[in-house]
């Protein structure tokens, strides 16, 4: 794609990270025109994650309706990302999402949660999930098979099986729930993860083989439960053959990663960017801003050999939270935004411990992150934006318990959005 | 071995008081030949024997005495000159040459001394002993706690212990040894002896590597922080000492932590940027008849006490004090005892007998599990990736065990020890053990529970840098993923999980 | 983060491992066979277990150097090196081959069979003897293997009148420009001589690179220290050093120092501090306005395939940036990850199909595309895609040459 020769080599935009949030942005502007490139110390964490949109499912209680609950959610967490976001943004980002995936289907919206079950067997409120894994909605399921593949250890069916039966969901019966193990030919393989059966199943051979055999073990279950394997680019095909081989709905369940949902939406977004135009720089550390005069002017990277610039008109921050390191804390316990330096909130103080003696309690450094304005642009002690071209999203932004609210794709996805948005709106 | 039937109990599993909370180091001595040489006498000849008798649990690591910028440089010459009149095999190398060995050593050390110090795996050890002891006729009784000591007048005539389930059984003895370490006091009062046991509390932090390959000691009177263990495949820096009035009850504070990270700077410079993986307490069982100034300066020498000359009790035994390297010698006096109350003299013979799995005299190789991995890489399962686990060993585990608890299975394996510390082998181990024990779902998901908590509770006091982002990735498998905060019945599991 | 002066940076960096497994989403060997268990199990994992003396790894023989591990990792693990170390010990533990030490030098191949260059281009296409090479040596009988030239760069250089001007550069050409494809180095020096530059050619050998990669740390280490010390002199006066082999210049960037641990050579310090690729080179140079945009129209189509080792410079693709300046050229950016060759791993005859099913992807994405050339910064990762698709692949450079009129491309045979 040419079209910009000659006309100042500059970016419109950097973007910081290629996670959810940084994808988005990046592609957002990149599809409006202007010359963006993201630079990403790795790859994202899109390839670890089970490629649901979950917007809200916990607040503390299950939540029904992520769009009906967010104003008394906001209200009762003011400091929480989603404090920015209306009902009518959320719905737009994940339309803008649904749009531009087009390997597979997105099916749902923020108005309703689904219940699908995890890798364990719990339910799991979730708003908008890709088509192969809606067919495992608890609501309407009645008697399922969950299916294991002998090879993949990371996934065992009889646990899922016996703790969907256990869980009663409000107003329905438990499910009746069986599991079976699938042989599957792996060439003697005993260790085969899940990277390597979504490849398998992207071969007919393959997925006839297990289709029979699953079949032949079936009674009458009205679905099949099997862990999220079914291919990559192709999914949508591979999907369909498979069930018809089968002869029942078949839905995925996500794994622990690497998620091969996960690197599904990984590689459509990724290349929605370059589609777009947008440069990716792989590998590259952002270590710190470039200022002219007090100015942000840029991000400074590191590269095999220096210190170089990318220089830009914005820069989205998108370089998530604790998990990526893009807040990190020392051996002493000071905690910093790991590239840019900017203020910190929601660190305990003193003495507080940052950390609590039960694995499930609310630790005080769950909310940990950089606080935005309403143009997204963090801020400092005041209040005021640290520069005002610098806009952030996702996971770097406190406030939020993201694992355990089920809200870190909504997050991620609406504040990527927005700040987008805010850059396009100064663009005018 | 010598002839008597035996019955062991232990109130949770094995080796979870002392002997499974300290740093994993086989002395040379080197550490007591200024100050206690006695100690330092019994240390070597011991290390001598358990390399005889337990070389399967030992890696023969060596290990040096370095004088840091912070230590006196006068004490390298005291030691040198403590160690040949004690025997101790020591040896003056070139500080260019121990900075060859250990490039991470702080290249300001002035003096290095080589000695024979090793580390030893002490689960392995105490489950080998406890195979031979069965072998042998005994009977092992973990998670079987003492709620009674009976008598019969002043003849100790056997205990009342509690089982897991709650229920309680009475055992019949002619003879009953404590070998309850910190916690002899406590037993001791049971029978209506005393035993004046001082509990002296010292942490350690594990760190996700072998910054070291070399047992790695301060050429300084014994203080705080002053060694760093290789022991499998991380590094320990240890330790503190601080008494405390109960055992059970101590904490970990900052302080102490920030302390021992200080000590592993002094002695690998960019420590504190390294991973810190985990921080633990163990409690040294001190005795002393006589109350002294400071804790480290009671003798480290081990007793056996007949508490029918000291408190009128018979057919009761202590044996208290000591540390793990001398543990064989521990239970050969307390046993020789046991024969002087019985009134039989039979002779023992561990120091000679290999323990199983030892036979061959080959110590333990670091690299053994990853030769063992790239044998089987097509034929089984790895479960646990740090620790390098195959499926076949861990479900073999867990069915010899008979345990639904993973924390048994860590013991043995080293199952959730590596940097993930749990992340991901949690998940499969609780697969694996559902369908393996044929447990409910109930019974997994606790046992899933228990271990993420039990993995915690060792992170939570020092979670910073890097593993910290392990943590936050393992929140986002366990809570995002799988969601396991909602587990059915998770209210009473919760109840249930210890702190 | 672990400071980087420090010794053990590269086997510390394991810390920050935290077994997320982007790494083998990403590993092009590990997703094509099961004799490779992936990066993060030889790297971060397995290195936990590695103690000074025997070596217990045998799998990691598979790993082909391609370095994405590193790339992809967002904890700043450096798998790769990791893995090069690892696997250096094991080969000299368990003996290296002399296939090995023949594939490791192609300067000193390049200065014996220069002379003979049409008689050894002969024995090497000739089917009985590439027969007869794979039963003795073990190298692949089709492993794409290049020709000599028979003349080398550096004696076009010894002729070559540069023009007068002030602005210079120094040219790192590697063995592959010398002995293989002098033209490139021709048609580099003609387009840095349109933008002003005058290129100096000092005297220069291999960059170990090979040497590293099979394991021979050693002699790796002097050929770098012999280089660095040709090179360190211009480098000192503010000479930036451009590549074309986009390998060569990673070698001289980084990996020398990372891999081999040579942070004390002062030489090579200062050397690796003035590195460019070439197409970063010319890429900042139109950033700055300095670069001449007098292209003609080059109404083809190419496709772009950014090898492993060019992304490892963390600069993106450059490439394409420049090639977005050439009227009516349509550009096909390519997604895969590796051509396979992996500079020497692919032509080895235990490792040959695994090669072949890594660049799979990559052959049939660019047979998809049809594109008239097939563009490509590393000259192994050239021959595999020819060898992969019968396209013709080129430097970047050959068609800014062609594009800014200098001369027609030279059609190889």
């Amino acid at each position: 794609m040419s079209g910009r020769a000659g006309d100042g080599r500059m970016a419109d935009a950097v973007v910081v990270g290629a996670g959810m949030a940084g994808l988005t942005a990046g592609v957002r502007l990149a599809e409006a025109g202007l010359r963006v490139v993201t630079v990403a110390k790795g790859l994202g964490s899109l390839r670890l994650a089970p490629a649901t949109v979950d917007i809200l499912g916990y607040g503390p209680d299950r939540v029904d309706s992520p769009a009906r609950a967010l104003a008394a959610f906001v209200a009762a967490h003011p400091d929480h990302p989603y404090a920015l976001v209306t009902p009518g943004v959320l719905a737009k980002s994940v339309n803008w999402l649904k749009e531009r995936v087009n390997t597979y289907a997105y099916l749902g919206d923020p108005e309703v949660n689904m219940l699908l079950p995890t890798a364990v067997g719990v339910p799991r409120p979730s708003a908008v999930v890709p088509e192969t894994m809606a067919g495992g909605d608890i609501r309407a399921l009645k008697h399922v098979a969950i299916i294991g593949l002998r090879a993949l250890k990371d996934f065992h069916p009889a646990l899922v099986a016996d703790n969907l039966r256990a869980s009663a969901v409000s107003g329905g019966a438990a499910v009746e729930a069986r599991s079976i193990m699938l042989n599957p030919p792996t060439g003697g393989e005993a260790d085969v993860g899940t990277l390597a059966f979504g490849r398998r199943f992207e071969e007919a051979a393959f997925r006839s083989a297990v289709a029979a055999e699953l079949r032949a073990a079936l009674h009458d279950e009205q679905a099949v439960g099997m862990p999220a394997v079914l291919g990559f680019d192709h999914v949508g095909s591979v999907w369909t053959e498979f069930q018809e081989a089968v002869g029942r709905p078949v839905f995925e369940i996500p794994t622990i990663p690497p998620s091969v949902p996960g690197v599904r939406l990984a590689r459509v977004l990724q290349e929605r960017l370059r589609r777009a135009g947008g440069r990716f720089v792989l590998g590259a550390q952002a270590v710190g801003p470039e200022l002219r005069s007090g100015k942000l002017v840029g991000v400074r990277i590191r590269t095999a050999a220096r210190e170089t610039v990318r220089a830009a008109r914005s820069v989205v921050l998108a370089t998530g939270g604790l998990a990526s390191g893009g807040i990190e804390v020392d051996s002493r316990g000071a905690v910093r935004e790991s590239v840019l330096g900017l203020p910190v909130w929601g660190r305990p103080s003193g003495a507080e411990p940052g950390f609590l003696p039960r694995y499930l309690d609310e630790h005080p450094m769950d909310s940990v992150g950089v606080r935005v304005d309403r143009r997204l642009r963090p801020v400092g002690p005041g209040g005021e934006p640290v520069h005002e071209n610098l806009h952030a999203a996702g996971a770097v932004i406190g406030g939020a318990r993201p694992w355990r609210e089920k809200s870190g794709d909504g997050i991620s996805l609406s504040t990527g959005y927005l700040a987008a948005g805010a850059i396009l709106e100064d663009a005018e | 071995m010598r002839g008597f039937s035996t019955v062991l109990v232990e109130r949770a599993d094995l080796a979870t008081g002392t002997t499974g909370r300290f740093h994993g180091l086989l002395h040379s001595g080197g550490r007591y030949v200024v100050k206690d040489p006695k100690a330092a006498q019994e240390c070597l000849a011991e290390n001598v024997a358990l390399r005889r008798i337990a070389a399967d649990s030992i890696e023969d690591t060596g290990g040096m005495f370095v004088t840091t910028p912070i230590d006196d440089p006068g004490y390298a010459d005291q030691f040198v000159q403590a160690c040949i009149a004690t025997g101790i095999p020591v040896e003056e190398i070139p500080v260019a040459e121990a900075l060859r060995r250990e490039p991470r050593l702080n290249p300001q050390i002035s003096r290095a001394l080589v000695v024979p110090d090793a580390t030893v795996d002490c689960w392995q050890v105490v489950w080998s002993t406890v195979r031979s002891a069965a072998e042998h006729g005994a009977r092992i009784f973990p998670y079987h706690e003492v709620v009674k000591v009976t008598r019969d007048g002043s003849r100790v005539t056997g205990a009342l212990v509690r089982g897991p389930g709650g229920d309680e059984v009475q055992i019949r003895a002619e003879v009953v040894i404590s070998a309850t370490g910190a916690w002899a006091g406590r037993i001791a009062a049971m029978a209506g002896c005393k035993v004046n046991v001082l509990p002296g509390k010292g942490i350690m932090v594990a760190m996700s590597h072998r910054l070291v390959n070399t047992v790695v000691n301060r050429c300084e009177s014994p203080s705080d922080g002053d060694i760093l263990v290789p022991i499998h495949t991380v590094s320990v820096i240890g330790t503190t000492d601080v008494q405390v009035a109960d055992p059970d009850d101590w904490s970990i504070s900052h302080a102490e932590i920030d302390q021992m990270l200080e000590a592993g700077e002094n002695l690998v410079p960019g420590f504190r940027a390294a991973r810190a993986l985990r921080v633990w307490g163990g409690v040294r069982p001190l005795f002393q008849d006589d109350l002294p100034a400071q804790s480290r300066d009671v003798t480290r020498a081990h007793a056996v006490l007949d508490h029918s000359d000291r408190d009128g009790v018979e057919r009761f035994l202590t044996i208290v004090g000591g540390k793990f390297c001398t543990f064989r010698l521990m239970a050969q006096d307390a046993v020789d005892a046991a024969c002087t109350v019985l009134g039989t003299q039979r002779p023992c013979r561990t120091a000679d007998e290999p323990l199983p799995d030892s036979a061959d005299g080959r110590f333990y190789w670091m690299g053994s599990r990853l030769a063992r991995r790239e044998a089987s890489l097509h034929d089984d399962q790895l479960i646990c990736e740090c620790e390098l686990i195959q499926r076949g060993r861990l479900e073999d585990a867990m069915v010899q065990r008979g345990t639904a608890n993973l924390d048994d299975i860590r013991r043995i394996l080293r199952l959730g020890m590596g940097p993930c510390q749990g992340g991901f082998c949690t998940f499969r181990a609780t697969g694996i053990l559902h369908q393996a024990m044929k447990l409910s779902a109930s019974e997994a998901n606790r046992a899933m529970l228990e271990f993420l908590q039990e993995r915690w509770k060792g992170v939570q006091p020092l979670l910073h840098g890097d593993q910290l982002r392990q943590a936050w990735l393992d929140n986002w498998i366990f809570q995002g993923v799988l969601d396991v905060e909602h587990l059915p019945g998770m209210a009473q599991t919760r109840e249930h999980a210890p702190v | 983060m672990i400071d980087e002066s420090l010794p053990g940076f590269i086997r510390g960096s394991l810390d920050h491992c935290v077994k997320c497994n982007i790494c083998e989403t990403a590993c092009p060997v590990m997703n094509v066979t099961p004799l490779f268990p992936g990066p993060k199990y030889e790297g971060p994992q397995a290195e936990r277990f590695r103690t000074p003396g025997a070596s217990a790894d045998d799998s990691i023989d598979y790993c082909s150097g391609c370095g994405i591990c590193t790339l992809v990792c967002p904890q700043g693990v450096k798998v790769a090196e990791i893995n090069s170390r690892a696997r250096a010990t094991m080969k000299q533990q368990r003996g290296i081959p002399l296939r090995d030490h023949l594939l490791a030098r192609p300067s000193v191949e390049g200065r014996l069979a220069t002379p003979l260059a049409p008689l050894a281009n002969l024995a090497l296409s000739n089917r009985g003897i590439r027969l007869l090479i794979e039963k003795t040596l073990r190298i692949h009988r089709q492993a794409p293997l290049p020709k000599f030239a028979g003349l080398t760069f550096q004696g076009w250089a010894r002729r070559h009148q540069p023009p007068p001007t002030d602005d210079a550069v120094v040219y790192f050409h590697g063995c592959s420009t010398n002995y293989f494809q002098p033209e490139l180095g021709v048609q580099a020096v003609a387009v840095l001589e349109h933008n002003g530059f005058r290129v100096l050619v000092p005297p220069q050998d291999c960059c170990g690179l090979p040497l590293q990669s099979n394991g021979i740390f050693d002699t790796a280490r002097s050929y770098v220290s012999r280089l660095a010390r040709n090179l360190a002199p211009y480098a000192r006066q503010g000479y930036k050093i451009v590549a074309t082999s986009t390998s060569c210049g990673l070698m001289l960037k980084r990996e020398a120092l990372e891999i081999l641990g040579m942070e004390d050579d002062q030489d090579l310090r200062v050397v690796s501090e003035q590195t460019y690729d070439i197409c970063e080179f010319l890429a900042d140079l139109d950033e700055q306005g300095r670069l001449r945009s007098d292209f003609n129209s080059l109404p083809i189509t190419v496709t772009y395939h950014a090898p492993c080792q060019q992304q490892s410079h963390l600069i993106g693709k450059p490439a394409l940036d420049l090639l977005d300046l050439i009227p009516e050229l349509k550009v096909i950016e390519l997604d895969r990850a590796c051509c396979g060759i992996a500079g020497t791993y692919g032509t080895k005859r235990e490792k040959y199909d695994v090669a072949m099913q890594v660049g799979a992807g990559l052959f049939g994405d660019i047979r998809d595309a049809g594109p008239d050339l097939a563009v490509c910064d590393s000259e192994t990762c050239r021959w595999q895609i020819t060898h992969g698709t019968g396209r013709e692949s080129v430097h970047p450079v050959e068609i800014l040459h062609q594009a800014y009129g200098l001369g027609s491309r030279a059609r190889r045979k």
